[in-house]
């Protein structure tokens, strides 16, 4: 003898209020002049190169604080901390970051009124993907080492980025890399990504890369 | 390793709607997940067969629809299902949204009475 089955409908997100945390945070940051990138990408691409080259760059013209994002150690927070505030996060186990974390590193920085929050997330074009850390702005780096058939392979990075950067582009003349083929590859997924070809170490493309930002944080300063 | 998470949160909701509804027991728990949703089904399952043993959701059978990705172009409002990821409108090259198949949905929770009815 069976009881009577009632089905409650919901069609509801699971992660509906994860999302909401973070367009909040994303707000506050934003509505007090800081604009957060999150700056992804596989392991070794040149996340933290890039970092030293932009805070060099700008040589405090702007204000930035950096968040970093790694299994173990904190050797990109030894690097980074000699130019910009920085604290590192440390996941052990997580292969990604999430707000809770990023929010930990914000306290321990003291919460800075700065131009530029960088989040330098765990090399891993995976799971960053799918975790929203209020940043405004996703920027997704893919190297001349790593091929140029990468951004179909990660379709949900490459969708959720606003930019790409191709580094290491002193590299060219050595590898099988086309910068129309990436390009191309990755605009199918997203055709509105703003890219860049960048080489940190000679300082190629960086001056553009700070000139985009800066126009991304006037654009998010107008409309807050 | 996210589905583990996933899973927890989405317990928490079946139960939330459970006490909601008198407290009966869950017989089943629907949800739908798409190619952009991060969420690999096989591992929904087998973490939702784990987590779900230690609540009141235990031996609830979980349902996994699983749905193309939906979008529908910005500029011109034709829906469409993607194709290998091309993200661009099939009439007007235009950039799209997706409506469906980026997230984990719950759909719906089947809870039945404990008691059969007396006839």
């Amino acid at each position: 003898m069976t009881g009577l089955t009632q089905t409650v409908t919901v069609r509801r997100d699971v992660a509906a209020e994860a999302k909401m945390d973070a367009e909040l945070e994303r707000r506050r940051l934003a509505a007090r002049g800081t604009c957060v990138v999150n700056i992804v990408s596989s392991p070794g691409a040149g996340k933290t190169t890039l970092l030293e080259a932009t805070a060099r760059h700008w040589a405090g013209r702007r204000t930035m604080a950096v968040l970093v994002g790694d299994l173990e150690t904190d050797r990109d927070a030894q690097r980074l901390s000699p130019l910009v505030p920085t604290a590192q996060l440390t996941t052990g186990g997580a292969c990604h970051l999430e707000l809770p974390l990023v929010r930990r590193g914000l306290e321990a920085l003291g919460d800075p009124q700065v131009d530029f929050l960088f989040i330098e997330n765990v090399g891993n074009l995976v799971c960053p993907a799918s975790h929203d850390l209020a940043e405004h702005l996703r920027v997704v780096l893919v190297s001349t080492t790593e091929g140029d058939d990468k951004p179909g392979k990660y379709p949900k990075m490459f969708r959720t980025s606003q930019a790409m950067l191709v580094t290491k582009l002193d590299l060219l003349p050595y590898v099988p890399f086309s910068v129309a083929a990436v390009t191309d590859d990755a605009r199918r997924i997203q055709p509105e990504l703003a890219s860049f070809e960048i080489c940190a170490r000679d300082g190629v493309g960086i001056s553009e890369w700070c000139d985009h930002l800066d126009k991304q944080r006037e654009n998010l300063l107008a409309e807050t | 390793m996210h589905e583990q998470s996933l899973v927890r949160t989405l317990l928490r909701q079946v139960e939330s709607i459970r006490q909601e509804h008198g407290g009966r027991r869950v017989t089943e728990t629907r949800v739908e997940v798409g190619p952009l949703s991060g969420v690999e089904p096989l591992l929904l399952a087998s973490a939702f067969e784990q987590s779900a043993s230690e609540t009141t959701a235990a031996d609830a059978t979980l349902v996994i629809d699983e749905v193309a990705l939906l979008a529908e172009c910005e500029a011109c409002r034709e829906q469409f299902e993607l194709q290998q990821f091309d993200f661009r409108c099939p009439a007007c090259r235009g950039n799209v949204r997706i409506v469906r198949g980026d997230t984990l949905q719950l759909i719906s929770v089947d809870l039945q009475d404990t008691e059969p009815i007396e006839r």
